[in-house]
């Protein structure tokens, strides 16, 4: 991030010691769609509401839920736009690891390189943070994980967390329902259910995505009809 | 504590504003909407149709100049509304990408792939303060190999989605809302339908009726999925065809 002209940060240091545009950023964050993810024993879900601006709008040309690795999988909540960048960033980043070492690379290094970007856009020159928070969700050798990656940069390990709208309904929800010992089928109902106590109007397969990733280590999005299967069990 | 706004220049450049937007993509929005010209972009079964407003604000102007629908490749077409310079940088951009792309990778450039090149790029003038965003909505159509006919569109925010109808500009919303009756239960239109559909929901939002020469309509098809613009003469048959009907 060469811009010469503006070769100072954007984001300083307001007199209370906060950093301020971080604080926009997250204020954007929080205004976004709900997202949620749960870790269970033998994997991990990730889920997002799909609300589209018109019906006008193609939802098979939209996926919010995106693979980093075929192992490792993220969602977001905030600016899209943004989203696609860190997804492009981060991509790369795990194609370089994969390159120097010949493993895949872990859940966690990929999570701080991410992070790492984040930051710098807060501390660079001529640039503004990131408008998203993600949830990474993955599976490798120390078993599923999931972490949560702020605009600030800072990342932490969760066992369940919501982002978005509707985050402190949805995080009370998950408080109740979480157990250690969960299993992943167990997992996608109820993050089914914390997505439904905030949904303005019906839910359905159109209008939410779910990704999973099992002992398989294979992360994919689930398809409308298993959705809707899911969708049943739980009415 | 809720302090100022980060020394008052979030309306300036594209930082955060205490609640969390970006003043400047939103002033680019207004600024498509200060162009004032309507388009509109239908996609049938098997083709797709843009329509936009021709509006040539002096006599003395050369008419046939006056353009806001680019032909990116052969068969990729981009439709601009909003600014004319910002479009017709955004529009040299995407022709020299797509023809890296056809030369890099010896296949032509899908839509979506040029759509999502074009809204990245415009992420990075909302997150750089170097360059400000354009003032352009950019609908782009073409027939992929895959998924049959595409419509999609890009705005100054980053944002892209296909669409099956859409509408950008002055009475964007108007248009917007005129289509969701149309396309409610997923009509699959033929060729005719779907330029009808768009140069009759152009008549309808805008009030008037057009002569050939006060509006450009461009068309990609499956049986012939070259960009083409109408001519006056095509444009004329299919307008005869709406007032027919009607």
């Amino acid at each position: 991030m060469g811009d010469s002209q503006y070769s100072f940060s954007l984001t300083t240091f307001s007199p209370s010691g906060k950093l301020v545009q971080i604080e926009h950023a997250l204020t954007a964050v929080g205004s976004g769609q709900t997202s949620l993810g749960i870790k269970a024993a033998n994997g991990v879900v990730i889920a997002t509401e799909k609300k589209l601006p018109s019906i006008l709008v193609d939802e098979t040309s939209v996926q919010k839920i995106q693979s980093l690795t075929p192992n490792i999988g993220v969602v977001y909540s905030g600016m899209g736009p943004d989203f696609r960048v860190l997804v492009r960033k981060s991509r790369k980043q795990a194609e370089q690891y994969h390159r120097l070492y010949k493993e895949p690379i872990p859940v966690t290094q990929l999570v701080r390189e991410t992070a790492t970007v984040m930051q710098e856009f807060t501390q660079s020159g001529g640039v503004r943070p990131f408008g998203v928070s993600l949830l990474v969700a993955g599976f490798d050798d120390k078993g599923p994980q999931l972490y949560q990656v702020d605009p600030s940069g800072s990342y932490f390990s969760w066992k369940a967390s919501a982002m978005g709208k509707n985050v402190s309904n949805a995080k009370t929800f998950l408080e109740k329902r979480y157990t250690d010992d969960m299993e992943l089928d167990d997992a996608v109902h109820t993050a089914i259910l914390t997505l439904k106590e905030g949904f303005e109007g019906q839910i359905s397969s159109k209008n939410i995505e779910i990704g999973i990733i099992g002992t398989d280590k294979k992360f994919r999005v689930l398809t409308p009809g298993e959705i809707d299967d899911y969708l049943a069990e739980v009415e | 504590m809720s302090r100022g706004s980060g020394g008052g220049y979030d309306r300036h450049i594209t930082i955060f504003s205490p609640e969390g937007r970006l003043f400047q993509v939103e002033y680019a929005f207004k600024a498509v909407k200060a162009a004032g010209v309507t388009s509109i972009g239908v996609r049938g079964k098997d083709s797709v149709c843009v329509v936009t407003q021709k509006k040539v604000p002096d006599k003395l102007l050369d008419h046939t100049s006056v353009t806001h629908l680019f032909p990116i490749t052969k068969y990729l077409g981009l439709l601009a509304t909003g600014m004319t310079a910002d479009a017709r940088t955004l529009v040299q951009q995407a022709r020299n990408e797509a023809a890296e792309f056809r030369f890099r990778y010896g296949y032509e450039m899908p839509v979506d792939v040029l759509s999502k090149w074009i809204a990245d790029k415009s992420q990075v003038y909302t997150q750089h303060a170097y360059m400000r965003p354009l003032g352009v909505v950019a609908m782009i159509l073409g027939i992929d190999e895959e998924f049959g006919p595409r419509l999609y569109k890009c705005d100054p925010a980053g944002h892209f989605f296909g669409h099956k109808a859409t509408s950008a500009g002055l009475k964007e919303q108007e248009a917007i809302n005129f289509l969701e009756k149309k396309m409610k239960n997923d009509p699959a239109f033929t060729y005719e339908e779907t330029v009808q559909t768009a140069i009759s929901a152009l008549q309808s939002v805008l009030q008037e009726d057009f002569k050939a020469s006060e509006i450009e309509v461009g068309v990609v098809r499956k049986e012939n999925p070259d960009f083409q613009v109408l001519s006056v003469e095509e444009i004329d048959e299919h307008l005869t065809a709406i007032s027919e009907r009607d």
